[in-house]
């Protein structure tokens, strides 16, 4: 799973979920891609369970890109614990994904296949989501 | 690549408010500019403009204020979500003139058996070229290709007038083998370990 080496700080303030995505919206490797439509925190379980539906249902034949990097750490206080005493332990590491963002592209000979698999891997993603293509004659 | 004639009107109000009112009203706001002269700003019919958009380096004949000139497009800021048109940057180019443009890699034929993959390494091949002859796309026949093989840009066959803005040797498609599956148990063998690592980054 993604995790990051090193960080410069362990607790981090919850990322701003406003706006849309400044780049990364367009198609940059694949043939298909995972557009995000609302935005979302994706956990790092959430990418490699995405990224393990794709792999499964194309088998062998394809190349998988994943765009986004689980980078921020957000953090839990223990169930049952009065407030205060300062920030809870890190719980989960999230990519902060907002609308537009290209998340996963596919390189894959078989459009029907292709599609299948990325419907799938949506499925396990925390946001509505739509698959996109690349269209002949798009620089 | 034929030319396509727009009305343009110029305008006055800047900022995003005037920017929202001119998408509102079916409008696109736009500059055009180039030859050292000053910046003009406009607003283009919408659908007119996103249709002439679906060209690649589109040759533009703009009218604006009863004053003809030839322009291409220089970047498109599209909506991320929408892919709505949010502003077009225009630049002006006389006939016969060279400039510099991006032209979208179509290919061509099947690959030899044994399930492959293209890797386009440049969608869009940079190429010098008469700015009333821009060649809409270029073709490249990968027919029979095997895995490891490469297409550089000297190998791909120009139209008349076109020269390459780009090293003679860079990789523009590459042939590559698939990936292999990852084992199906990879997955739940790794996470514990991964989830321990999670509890405690190291800081720096």
């Amino acid at each position: 799973m993604l995790i990051p080496r090193r960080v410069k700080h362990r607790k981090q303030h919850h990322p701003n979920r406003d706006g849309m995505s400044k780049g990364g919206n367009e198609l940059a490797f694949g043939e298909y891609g995972i557009q995000a439509v609302t935005p979302a925190y994706v956990t790092n379980r959430q990418i490699e369970s995405a990224r393990i539906a794709i792999t499964r249902h194309i088998r062998r034949g394809g190349k998988v890109w994943i765009n986004i990097y689980p980078d921020r750490p957000l953090t839990k206080k223990p169930a049952e614990t009065r407030m205060g005493s300062g920030k809870g332990s890190p719980e989960w590491w999230v990519a902060n994904v907002k609308p537009g963002r290209v998340m996963f592209e596919l390189s894959f000979p078989n459009e029907k296949v292709a599609k299948e698999a990325l419907t799938r891997a949506a499925h396990k993603l925390p946001m509505k989501c739509r698959i996109v293509r690349r269209e002949a004659g798009e620089s | 690549m034929s030319e396509v004639k727009i009305t343009a009107e110029s305008r006055s109000d800047f900022g995003k408010g005037a920017a929202r009112r001119t998408r509102r009203a079916g409008r696109v706001p736009a500059v055009v500019y180039g030859h050292g002269g000053d910046p003009v700003h406009v607003s283009l019919p919408g659908h007119e403009l996103m249709m002439a958009l679906k060209t690649a380096n589109v040759l533009i004949s703009l009218d604006v204020d009863g004053k003809s000139e030839l322009v291409i497009p220089k970047a498109v800021q599209k909506h991320p979500v929408r892919r709505s048109l949010e502003h077009v940057d225009l630049l002006v180019v006389k006939r016969g003139e060279k400039v510099s443009v991006e032209i979208p890699v179509n290919i061509e034929g099947e690959l030899a058996p044994g399930g492959n993959l293209i890797e386009h390494v440049l969608n869009a091949l940079p190429v010098e070229a008469e700015a009333t002859h821009i060649p809409e796309s270029v073709s490249v026949s990968v027919e029979g290709l095997e895995a490891g093989a490469s297409i550089l840009a000297k190998d791909i066959t120009l139209p008349k007038n076109t020269s390459l803005a780009v090293d003679d040797d860079t990789v523009v498609i590459q042939i590559v083998s698939a990936q292999a599956e990852a084992p199906a148990e990879d997955a739940e063998t790794e996470e514990p370990a991964a989830d321990a690592a999670a509890e405690e980054p190291a800081e720096a």
